[in-house]
Order: structure tokens, then sequence, then C-alpha cells
């Protein structure tokens, strides 16, 4: 099976005047389409780097990345744009959603983007935000809803799309555990009906435990890679 | 979309956007505002030279106007016919201009006598309103050889109303001739080089000792509807009469429309100052937005939203801005402005004897012209395009990763 992101020889490299910092050294894997993969690793081990490099947030020192068969590493800004557009889903741990739209604008907001029809975006909205669970607050701006809420209406935003994957930096990192247990079985559900492929980081046992495979780093290299 | 999200966005921060609206809105008024007031101003200085003596279009021979030469006439029926049937004036006076020396007992000026038909010249200057009551009237029908002069030269031969007075020039073949005529009106208008120098007697009364064949006129006043029919009317006036001088009142009095240019290029300044202080609020404000919206705008752009529709964003929400502010300046100026366009603004209670003194009436009717209002409205959503330009760009240089970095 041909996979959906495959990094070869993966480096990303801060350099100070007096140190260097491998944030990503030497990382090489792939990541088949259906996967539900938890990245984690003590804090600074670089999991939000390899995320950004994945996503084309960040271009690596070295190495190549290829993401849905394309090698999205030469790629210029405005093509990376455009292929963040139509291919990856984003979660952020915060700010994800625009404070001035409702829940359902929020969502129809990338379908817009996309030049997609207008019926089409207000069935998929509405369709995304119920299968989160938020049928009844479609219509509310994001400073009415909870935190959990929010970040529920933005894993529906990243969906809008239909992207191949979506990235999902320490989508639970502000939720209280049950929130983050509750969005983590949204994105698990998913990912079994839908085949929906996701890619997140964590710090919480409890959320890594919900993961199909756990990638653990450690100072930028990949320290065990365990499928369950 | 993208519209209405911007249009949602200038609504976050209510009080920030409502003080650049109202900055705006304040700005545009004032401005129109003082234009229209000193544009009144200039107008009404202008009219009221026009209507005492400039017309707005004088007609004479060209050899006239270089020696004032009493042979250089032209005949009434030669002007009269071809501006009648071109339809381009509301009104003609028809006068002979006869240089020569007015005698009392006591003194001698000189000065131009102007042979007018009264008629005539009630329909096109306001000379007979500038007789007051006490000191007679403007060539009455029943009067022997009446002759008006000004108070300048009352005071100089030491004469008063119905005294009799002398007045001799040379006629058209260069003999010398002399009429006696009685003082039948002292007027003044607000200039004083016009009141030192002119005199008006009937056309009828003076004609039979010129010599001058029937129908001879040195001079030709047109008045038109106002100053606006004039600058269009002029021009083809001129065409009409090829061999004549035409002047229009700027060509007459050219310091009188030197004032005027000079009120439109100061109107320019002060939209200009107002404009650059507008620019500066608008860039200020934008930044603001930016600035506190630096972590969204990283999240717009990861999401895929191109760096083109963000900057479509940005200034659209200038525009909106801009526009709305201008919107309210507008009904503001046109609430204010255009009523006392029609009633005045009576400034009477600041300095009225000054006021009369140098000729200015004390109540100013604003000028608001469509074009003037549309040419502010241009100059400031340039102004606002132009400053959102920055913070713009500002909001493209954001790098979307440093932007979304906790
Ligand atoms: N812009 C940068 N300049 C220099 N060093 C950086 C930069 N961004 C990250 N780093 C370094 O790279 C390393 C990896 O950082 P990264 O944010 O990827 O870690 P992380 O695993 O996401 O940590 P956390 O769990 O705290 O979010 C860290 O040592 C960090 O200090
Ligand atoms: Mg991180």
């Amino acid at each position: 099976m041909t996979p959906i992101i495959e990094t070869k020889n993966l480096y990303k490299i801060y350099t100070d005047q007096a140190s260097e910092v491998r944030a990503v050294d030497d990382v090489s894997l792939r990541i088949a389409e259906g996967e539900f993969t938890a990245i984690v690793g003590p804090s600074g081990s670089g999991k939000t780097t390899l995320l950004n490099l994945i996503g084309g947030l960040d271009s690596p020192t070295s190495g190549s990345l290829y993401a849905g068969g394309k090698d999205i590493s030469g790629l210029s800004e405005k093509e990376i744009i455009h292929f963040r557009l139509h291919h990856i889903g984003f979660v952020f741990q915060a700010y994800n959603l625009i404070p001035v739209l409702t829940a359902k604008e929020n969502v129809s907001f990338v379908m817009e983007l996309q030049g997609r029809k207008k019926e089409e975006i207000k069935r998929r909205a509405e369709e995304l935000l119920q299968a989160v669970g938020l049928g009844d607050r479609m219509d509310s701006r994001p400073a009415k809803l909870s935190g959990g809420q929010q970040q529920r209406v933005a894993v529906a935003r990243a969906l809008a799309s239909r992207p191949q994957f979506v990235l999902a930096d320490e989508p639970t990192a502000n939720l209280d555990s049950q929130s983050a247990e509750n969005l983590l079985d949204i994105m698990e559900q998913l990912n079994r009906q839908e085949g929906i492929t996701f890619i997140f980081s964590t710090h919480d046992p409890r959320i890594m435990a919900k993961a199909k495979r756990m990638i653990t780093l450690e100072d930028g290299k990949i320290k065990s890679d365990v499928l369950k | 979309m993208i519209a209405r999200l911007a249009w949602k966005n200038i609504w976050r921060n209510r009080v920030r956007s409502s003080v650049i609206l109202s900055a705006i809105a304040l700005g545009l008024f004032s401005g129109t505002y003082i234009d229209s007031f000193m544009k009144g101003w200039i107008v009404d200085t202008v009219n009221s030279d026009i209507n005492s003596h400039l017309s707005h279009v004088q007609i004479h021979d060209t050899a006239f106007l270089a020696n004032n030469d009493i042979n250089a006439f032209f005949l009434r029926s030669f002007v009269s016919e071809p501006i009648e049937a071109a339809g381009l004036a509301v009104s003609t006076a028809y006068r002979l201009i006869l240089p020569g020396m007015l005698a009392s007992a006591n003194n001698a000026v000189g000065i131009t006598v102007k042979g007018v038909v009264p008629g005539e010249e009630k329909a096109v200057s306001t000379i007979e309103n500038q007789i007051p009551d006490t000191l007679g009237a403007f060539l009455p029908d029943d009067a022997r050889m009446p002759i008006v002069i000004s108070k300048k030269i009352a005071e100089k031969l030491k004469v008063k109303l119905k005294s009799k007075i002398v007045f001799t020039f040379q006629d058209a073949q260069g003999e010398m001739q002399s009429l006696a005529f009685r003082i039948c009106g002292i007027y003044k208008t607000t200039n004083g080089m016009f009141d030192e120098g002119n005199v008006f007697v009937r056309y009828s009364d003076i004609f039979p000792s010129t010599g001058l064949p029937e129908g001879a006129v040195h001079e030709a006043g047109v008045r038109m509807a106002d100053l606006e029919t004039c600058e269009t009317v002029a021009p083809p006036l001129k065409n009409l009469f090829s061999t004549l001088s035409v002047r229009d009142w700027g060509e007459l009095n050219p310091a009188l429309s030197m004032s005027m240019a000079w009120m439109d290029f100061f109107g320019i300044i002060i939209v200009g100052i107002f404009l650059l202080a507008l620019s500066f609020g608008i860039i200020n404000t934008m930044l603001m937005a930016i600035l506190e919206r630096t972590r969204e705008l990283g999240m717009l752009s990861a999401i895929g939203m191109a760096k083109g529709r963000i900057f479509r964003m940005i200034m659209l929400e200038t525009v909106f801005l801009t526009v709305l502010g201008s919107m309210a300046g507008i009904v503001l100026a046109a609430l204010v402005i255009l009523p006392s366009m029609k009633s005045g603004i009576d400034l009477s209670f600041l300095m009225e004897d000054q006021f009369e003194d140098y000729g200015f009436g004390s109540i100013i009717y604003p000028v608001l012209n469509a074009k003037m209002f549309v040419q502010m409205l241009v100059l400031v959503i340039s102004a606002g395009i132009l400053s959102a330009l920055y913070p713009a760009r500002k909001a493209l240089k954001l790098k979307s990763l440093e932007a979304i970095r906790q």
C-alpha cells in the first residue's frame, strides 16, 4: 500500500551562534492511509516541528518529504498553501477558529476557500457538526462555546475540506480530561467509520492509549514506533 | 465570502472602529464645510462685483480697449441680434462710454460717462440699489438731463443732490461738447476705484451730442443666469463675435478670478492636511487590528487561505471603514450645509460693521457642488486604500508558523 506520508532522512536543524538544535534528526517514516497515529515524547523532543514539516508549515533543513505521493519540500509558498487547503486538515492547540464567525461558518469557511458549491457546503458543515456532537450549537460563535466544543468544531473544520490526512498538534492540551477523551473518541470514530487518517501529538498517556500506532520521539529522533 | 468576513472583522473592536469612523466622517464633514463656506464667501464677493458693474461678460470694439476712442464703436443690432438668436444671455445693457471732464462751480474731475438705457441697466446691474433712499434714484423718467454720480465724486466736486454739473467731452468729429446735467442720484459701491471714475446718464440725453451714427454703442454688458452658466456660455459668445473683444468677468477683473482660484487651492490644502491625518489614523488602526490578530492570520494561512485573499481581506476592511465613514460624513455635511445654502450663515453677530465697510455681506451662503463632493469622496477613499496597503503588506509578512507557535 502506498504511504500517504513518507519522510526520508528528514532533518530540521536550528542554529544559533553558539549551539545547534536538531529539532528533527534523521527521521524516516511512512504513514499509510487510514492510520490513527500518535506522536509522543517529552517536551522539546520535536513533535511540533515534525508535524509542522509534514504539514508544510515549515521547511526541512534536508531530507525528502512526500505527502499524498507528492514531493512537497520543493513547493513554492503559494503552492504549499494551495496544497494545505486541498489535502491537509489542521487542528491546533488553540486559536483554531475565526472568532467573528459561527461554528457553522467556521466549518464552511475552508470549503468556501476551496470554491465548493453552496448547497454542498451547507450540507457538509451541518453533517460534520452533527458528527462531532454540536448539531445544536451550529450558530454559536466560538466565544460562546467551551474549550472542548471549540476543539470539536476545529475537528469538523479540519475534515470539511476532505483532506487526505489530518494533523493535530496537542489538540487536547487545553482541555480537561473529560473533554479530551471525548474529543479523541470522536476522532477515533471518524477514523474507524470514515477511514480518515489522523496524526496527532500528545503528552497525555490516556490519549496515547487510544492511538493505534505510537511514534515516540526523543531529541528529534524516532525512539520507538509501535503498532497496536 | 471574504467581503463578509472583512465586514464582520471591522466590528470586532467596536470602540476603535467607531473612533476611526467618526474621525473620517468629521474630517470629511469639516473639510467640506470649510470649503463650501469659503467658496460661498468668495462667490458672494465675485457676484457683488459682477452685479454692481462687471457683468458676466463685456463686449467692446478691440480698438476701444486700447485708447477709449469714441469712434471705436459698434452698432447695438450687430451684437443684440446674434445674442438673441442664440439665446445666450439673460439680459444685455448697451452703453456709450465717454471719457471727459465733470465740473462743478468748485472743482473738476476726469471721469467716464456711461450713457445707458435705464431699463436695460437695471436688468443687468444692481447699480440702482447702490443709491441710498435718501440720495435720490437711478435716472428717473421724469427728470430732465439727470446724472448719477458716486459719493466720492460728489465729495470732490462739493456737490449735492439736485446740483448742476457740466460734462465736457470730445465728440466723434473731435469737437468739444459741453452738456449740463442735474444730479438725480448718488451711489456708492464696494469698489472704490469704480466709484472714483464712473457716472451714469441717459443714452438718449447724451447720444445727440456724440456725432455717432444711429445705434452706436461702445460697450455691451451681458448678464447670465449665474456664474456657472457664464463658464459654459462665455466661449460660444466669444466665437459669435470674432471681430469684437468679448471678455468674461475673470478677464475683466483678474484679481477676482485669481482669488477664486486661490480659494480652490486653499481648499485642496485643507483637504490634503485632512487626508494626511486620516491616513495616519487608518494606518494606526489597521496595524493594531493586524497585530492583535497575528495568530488568527497565521491560522488562516495554515488552513489554506492564500496570501492574496488575506491581503484582500485587510484591504476590504479598510475600504469598508473608509466608505462607511465617508458616507456618514456626507450625510452630516448634507444635513448641515444644504439648509444653510438657502438660509445663509449670519455672521453679523461677529462684526457686522467691519464686514459692510469692506464690502462683504454679513450673511454667507455656502456653496457646495456635486463635483467637489465627488472629488472629496474619491480622495478620501483613495487615501484609505493607499494607507491600507502598508498594514495589509505587513499582514502578508507574518509567518504562519511563528503566528501559531504556542
Ligand atoms: N524557531 C526555533 N528556533 C530555535 N529552536 C527551536 C525553534 N522551534 C523549536 N526549537 C527547538 O526545537 C526543539 C523541538 O521543539 P518542538 O517544539 O518541536 O518540541 P515539542 O516536542 O513540540 O515540545 P512540546 O512538547 O513542549 O510542545 C526544541 O529544543 C526547541 O527548543
Ligand atoms: Mg509542541
